[in-house]
């Protein structure tokens, strides 16, 4: 009995000592950030060519999440309102929905994908799941999906929350 | 038979060990299966509001008439610009995403389901790390149990007779719907 007593006490007491990690300020996601400087959003998506294949960095915050699988985020510049998507493989990375609004660095590879028209009808369906507990304008807004033009985005690896 | 009883206290003890998380990942398969139709992680609700048309200036100085106009005294998280079309405010599980002009506010709150979003973080293994090397146990646990649980009966409810027809039908089932799906 008291040693049933004293393995609960350790549980209590380890479970005690790991939540102000689970509370800590900034949380890393896959293997993080390693690049020191980032590039701003703006440059990126103004000479997309220079960038395609490389290691970028990006700050901002993070104005949306894949809602039902955490799957992506889209990472901000709120000074000039230019948005840049993180493309995480689904399971690998998880974003929490609770993470939008918050500051972020992400890292990966840019990339461009040159939509084809079943590509981008994969996407609108992606999109219409992820919004299925919207009202019908918000939902027909969010699915705006640009059709048959080149998508510029980050196959990211790892990120840090704060 | 002596093999038979190790066989049968084996299937036991691991029994009692993994049936906490085994009734945890079943009822998390349950609800990720489908995804498609609901959320299995949060609830998410989405109210409309009308603010009036908001002067355009700075995006924080937007963002306090909105606020002032909605009744908000919370402080935000952040605040952005996302073009020329919409303003977005943050707070901690809410987001108000206000269209300009017009005024119109989609007002999203995020809350975790209660113990489901717990049950689907293990299953998934969204924590990844030490998570990964208990999950892997587990699974170690699920074969120990199927390979012994076909040998705890003897005769004719075991391998001698129904249960060999149960087997091949566990078997079978995958098999087939493979054959169909792919």
């Amino acid at each position: 009995m008291t040693r049933n007593r004293n393995l609960l006490l350790a549980l209590v007491l380890a479970a005690a000592l790991a939540s102000p990690l689970l509370a800590a300020d900034a949380t890393v996601y896959g293997d993080g950030v390693t690049l020191e400087k980032a590039t701003p959003i703006g440059e990126l998506l103004a000479n997309p060519d220079d960038y395609v294949g490389k290691t970028v960095r990006v700050d901002g915050v993070i104005t949306a999440v894949c809602k039902k699988r955490g799957c992506w985020i889209q990472v901000s510049d709120p000074d000039t309102a230019k948005a840049v998507r993180i493309k995480v493989e689904d399971g690998v990375i998880v974003f929490p929905l609770e993470s939008m609004g918050h500051k972020v660095s992400a890292q990966g590879t840019f990339d461009a994908i040159h939509l084809t028209p079943e590509q981008a009808a994969k996407a609108a369906a992606h999109r219409a799941e992820e919004h299925t507990e919207e009202s019908g304008e918000e939902k027909a807004a969010c699915q705006a999906e640009p059709v048959g033009k080149t998508v510029y985005l980050i196959r990211g690896t790892g990120a840090l929350i704060r | 038979m002596r093999w038979r009883k190790l066989v049968i206290a084996v299937h036991r003890d691991v029994g009692y060990l993994v049936a906490g998380l085994t009734v945890a990942y079943a009822v998390s398969g349950v609800a990720v299966n489908h995804v498609a139709d609901w959320n299995p992680n949060y609830v998410i609700r989405t109210a409309e509001h009308q603010v009036g048309e908001v002067p355009e200036r700075t995006a924080s100085a937007m963002a306090t008439t909105v606020l002032d106009r909605l009744g908000i005294a919370d402080e935000p998280t952040s605040v952005v610009r996302m073009g020329p079309g919409e303003l977005r405010i943050f707070f901690e599980g809410r987001t108000l995403k206000v269209l300009l002009p017009g005024g119109t506010v989609f007002d999203e709150t995020v809350r975790r389901r209660p113990l489901l979003f717990e049950l689907n973080f293990l299953h998934l293994n969204h924590g990844k790390g030490i998570w990964t090397g208990v999950a892997d146990l587990y699974a170690v646990a699920l074969l120990t149990l199927a390979l012994t649980g076909i040998f705890i009966i003897p005769g004719r409810k075991g391998l001698g007779g129904r249960g060999r027809w149960l087997l091949l039908a566990g078997v079978l089932l995958p098999l087939v719907y493979l054959l169909i799906a792919t």
